[in-house]
């Protein structure tokens, strides 16, 4: 293989009716990735191709999109893997697009925040100002550590069924994430997240289809955590209640 | 099934044990219609009189008819309310599923207790 | 933007997916949903047509007449192959069902555990993903029996 034919969807909200693919040839390089060749192209061939990347190495969540139909990133996706010089990239579905291949993810990191990301202790003044470390096992660490691997780079989001339909669905990556602090034994916030996740578009909308496990890129597994929170908001009851939460640390 | 009524976690507790009760009823039902008496028979007048006047299998299938009803419904306004997120759109998905649901049982009841008291004609 | 912000959500068509690799999680979601409304739809009608067996909507007992009647327009090849498609809706409905109220409560869907490249999500291997191919063989065999039983 001496190039690879990079077909790019080009959609401009702003201008365009509607979504067209362009064409262009790149050449190819040994151990060249997708986002390589978007990038060459946009680089050397087109200016205009609007792409969204910065880590090029799956840290950072900012270029995922269907290759191939697949979702996938872009910059974690060698051109080899893909078995044809060939290559479709398209935005990901279910985002709003900006521009050719960046997406508007306002609306997921809104349901992202609402779901309260971060730890939640009874104490609030202890919380702004802690004075030591929480304690957890390492067991404990165990049970929520592949959940803190996700990069928020929305591909779970962008192949869930229920959210392509339903736009108040918090959607894979935030349910996750809320299941991962809910499980947290320095967290004590787990009822609330309990209670917003409890409504006729929250949790209960998920019908395992699993998608958002098969496309992760870091192996988080979202549709485990959202079994394992549903079991919570089943009984109606955290783990933990208020005060409840692992001490700081004390000599 | 209205949210202010009921919240979702108890509508989808109703959907589980009526998705659990419905697989053995319906099982029951499908076997001895078409296995325990031979199929010929299960559906003769005087066959399917004697089992809607036998007191376990007309109950059973009065049973049948609220559960599955229930649940099918209740899938029905899990699948509607996915498709729009209106107020509007979700207060009405409420009411008619509800109404479905009540209508349609009664209905079925209607034919339980007509042909365990009508008389025969 | 709201335009374009619309035009990439999947809408229904996303229900259907084989884009997504080693997924047939997908695939039994989507047959869960169409098979509950076949089975629905074929409930409401099943009630409509067993009251022909009191008279129908205005009867007032069971009436021999009527369900002979109702008995000549179900009992015929097409009645017995929709009763086989029935059949085969609902088992497979039946027990991909218990597999996802099990699997909803957390049961068989695997653990949190460490993770390592290549990443092989244990949701997505444990022993839901067998109930699936349970559920679609046990339906097959339901209809190949129910197929013997009108046919036979």
């Amino acid at each position: 293989m001496s190039y690879v034919k990079l077909v790019v969807q080009r959609y401009d909200p702003e201008r365009d009716e509607k979504p067209r693919f362009q064409e262009y040839i790149v050449p190819y390089r040994k151990g060249m990735t997708v986002l390589d060749a978007i990038l060459y192209a946009r680089d050397y061939l087109d200016h205009s191709i609007g792409v969204r990347f910065s880590c090029r190495m799956a840290s950072c969540g900012s270029c995922g999109m269907k290759i191939n139909g697949k979702p996938a990133l872009a910059c974690y996706t060698q051109v080899s893997e893909l078995g044809t010089e060939r290559i479709v990239v398209q935005p990901m579905d279910n985002f709003p697009v900006i521009k050719d291949l960046a997406t508007d993810f306002e609306e997921f990191f809104e349901k992202h925040k609402e779901l309260m990301p971060y730890l939640v202790r009874e104490d609030r003044a202890e919380q702004e100002n802690p004075k030591s470390e929480y304690l957890m096992k390492p067991e404990e660490l165990e049970r929520i550590l592949q959940f803190t691997y996700c990069i928020k780079c929305g591909l779970c989001y962008s192949v869930c069924p229920t959210v392509g339909t339903d736009k108040l669905f918090p959607g894979p990556q935030a349910i996750a994430q809320a299941y991962r602090y809910v499980e947290d034994v320095r967290d004590e916030g787990g009822e609330t997240r309990l209670n917003i996740l409890d409504n006729p578009h929250g949790i209960w909308r998920c019908h395992f289809a699993g998608s958002c496990s098969a496309v992760c890129p870091k192996g988080v597994d979202p549709a485990l955590g959202i079994q394992l929170l549903r079991r919570y908001v089943m009984r109606g009851k955290a783990p933990r209640k208020k005060g409840e939460g692992s001490k700081p640390f004390t000599k | 099934m209205g949210d202010k009524i009921m919240t979702e976690r108890k509508i989808m507790m109703i959907q589980y044990v009526t998705g659990i009760l419905s697989v053995f009823l319906v099982s029951v039902h499908l076997l001895y219609q078409g296995v325990i008496v031979p199929y010929e028979k299960a559906i003769s007048f005087s066959q399917v009189l004697s089992l809607y006047r036998h007191i376990f299998y007309g109950s059973m299938l009065e049973i049948l008819l609220v559960v599955i009803l229930v649940h099918g419904f209740n899938g029905l306004r899990i699948i509607l309310l996915e498709l729009n997120q209106s107020q509007d759109w979700s207060k009405a998905v409420d009411i008619i599923t509800v109404i479905a649901t009540v209508v349609t049982i009664a209905y079925g009841t209607r034919t339980v207790i007509l042909a365990v008291f009508g008389g025969v004609s | 933007m709201e335009k374009g912000r619309e035009r990439n959500r999947r809408g229904i068509r996303g229900w259907f997916d084989p884009t997504v690799p080693n997924n047939l999680e997908r695939w039994a979601y989507f047959f869960q949903r169409l098979t509950g409304l076949g089975i629905l739809a074929y409930v409401i009608g099943h009630i409509g047509d067993t009251s022909f067996f009191v008279g129908g909507p205005f009867g007032t007992g069971p009436n021999q007449s009527s369900w002979s009647f109702d008995l000549s327009i179900t009992e015929n090849v097409v009645g017995h192959l929709i009763l086989i498609f029935v059949v085969l809706i609902v088992t497979f409905h039946g027990i991909n069902g218990i597999r996802l109220i099990l699997a909803e409560l957390g049961i068989m869907v695997g653990k949190p555990s460490k993770i390592e490249y290549p990443y092989r999500p244990s949701s997505l291997r444990s022993v839901q993903r067998h109930i699936i191919w349970v559920a679609i063989v046990l339906a097959v065999l339901a209809a190949i029996w129910a197929g013997s039983i009108l046919f036979g």
